[in-house]
């Protein structure tokens, strides 16, 4: 009788112990997972509250739009993330500079952004976002 | 003095298998709960790394064209989930109506919605004049874009 009891409560204890141990390994990997998100979280709302552009000038040659933005934040923004939308119309193909500098993809504070696009006829506004979401917009 | 020993032995092994059968069901249960727990951490870090912007400018004339009677809007994914540009990704509700008849597609190239980029989505809808709203859910992040006709 002693051994069934004992027997008994070993492979009882030994199925627990296996028991909990695939649980905590798929509650931490959970709890991580959603932690990482969450930090990326904040890390984007704190980029987006830095983030500040404003529309210098805007200028319509005929067929050409020129438009200067500056980056008035504290965060360092990519060009390739940059939407231009003129009379809610989404550009594509638009030519962009930063300080003259045409190859670079980096947008940083106090640099500002030319951008040349061909439109046709005279629109009346252009907006300018961001790759955080912040955007600007002007009339033309 | 052999029966006793005969007993003891039938029921060590009735309570042997006892015991392997409740540990058997209970390790099957650990494991369904430690899946389901893991899926339900991989949605919702999912949920919280998706983020939208609708960037579409509410002050110009363009978003409702009465000729074809389609809303068009550009959303951006300023989110870290990458999405497809897929009309099953995104639940739209106009004026409190829920809408089936639309298509997304990539406005600045082609393939999935990557972080940073924008889709294109076009709404079938006829609009009277006045104030129009339009909510767009994706994966429980939800934005709200109000237009004047």
């Amino acid at each position: 009788m002693g051994f069934s009891v004992s027997g008994s409560a070993a492979l009882i204890f030994v199925a627990a112990f296996i028991g909990f141990g695939m649980f905590y390994s798929a509650a931490a990997n959970s709890t991580e997972m959603v932690n990482d998100a969450r930090e990326d979280r904040a890390d984007r709302q704190l980029e987006r509250t830095n983030t500040a552009i404003q529309i210098t000038t805007v200028n319509y040659d005929p067929n050409y739009l020129n438009v200067t933005v500056e980056n008035t934040g504290t965060t360092e923004l990519s060009v390739s993330d940059v939407d231009v939308l003129v009379d809610n119309n989404y550009q594509t193909g638009y030519r962009t500079a930063v300080e003259g500098n045409t190859t670079t993809d980096l947008w940083l504070p106090r640099e500002t952004l030319a951008i040349n696009t061909t439109v046709e006829p005279q629109p009346s506004g252009v907006k300018i976002v961001t790759g955080p979401g912040v955007a600007a917009t002007e009339v033309v | 003095m052999a029966s006793v020993s005969v007993s003891h032995l039938i029921l060590f092994i009735a309570s042997m298998m006892i015991a392997a059968s409740v540990a058997g069901v209970f390790t099957s249960s650990i494991g369904q709960l430690s899946g389901a727990l893991s899926e339900q951490g991989l949605d919702v870090s999912s949920d919280v790394r998706t983020d939208i912007e609708v960037i579409s400018d509410s002050g110009a004339d363009g978003i409702y064209d009465s000729g074809n009677a389609t809303i068009t809007l550009y959303i951006k994914n300023t989110g870290t989930e990458r999405l497809a540009a897929d009309p099953g990704e995104l639940d739209i509700l106009v004026n409190g109506q829920f809408v089936t008849d639309y298509t997304v597609a990539r406005a600045d190239g082609s393939g999935a919605w990557q972080p940073g980029t924008v889709v294109r989505v076009e709404i079938t809808q006829t609009l009277g004049g006045g104030d129009h709203r339009v909510q767009i859910t994706v994966n429980g992040d939800e934005e709200v874009f109000e237009f004047r006709r």
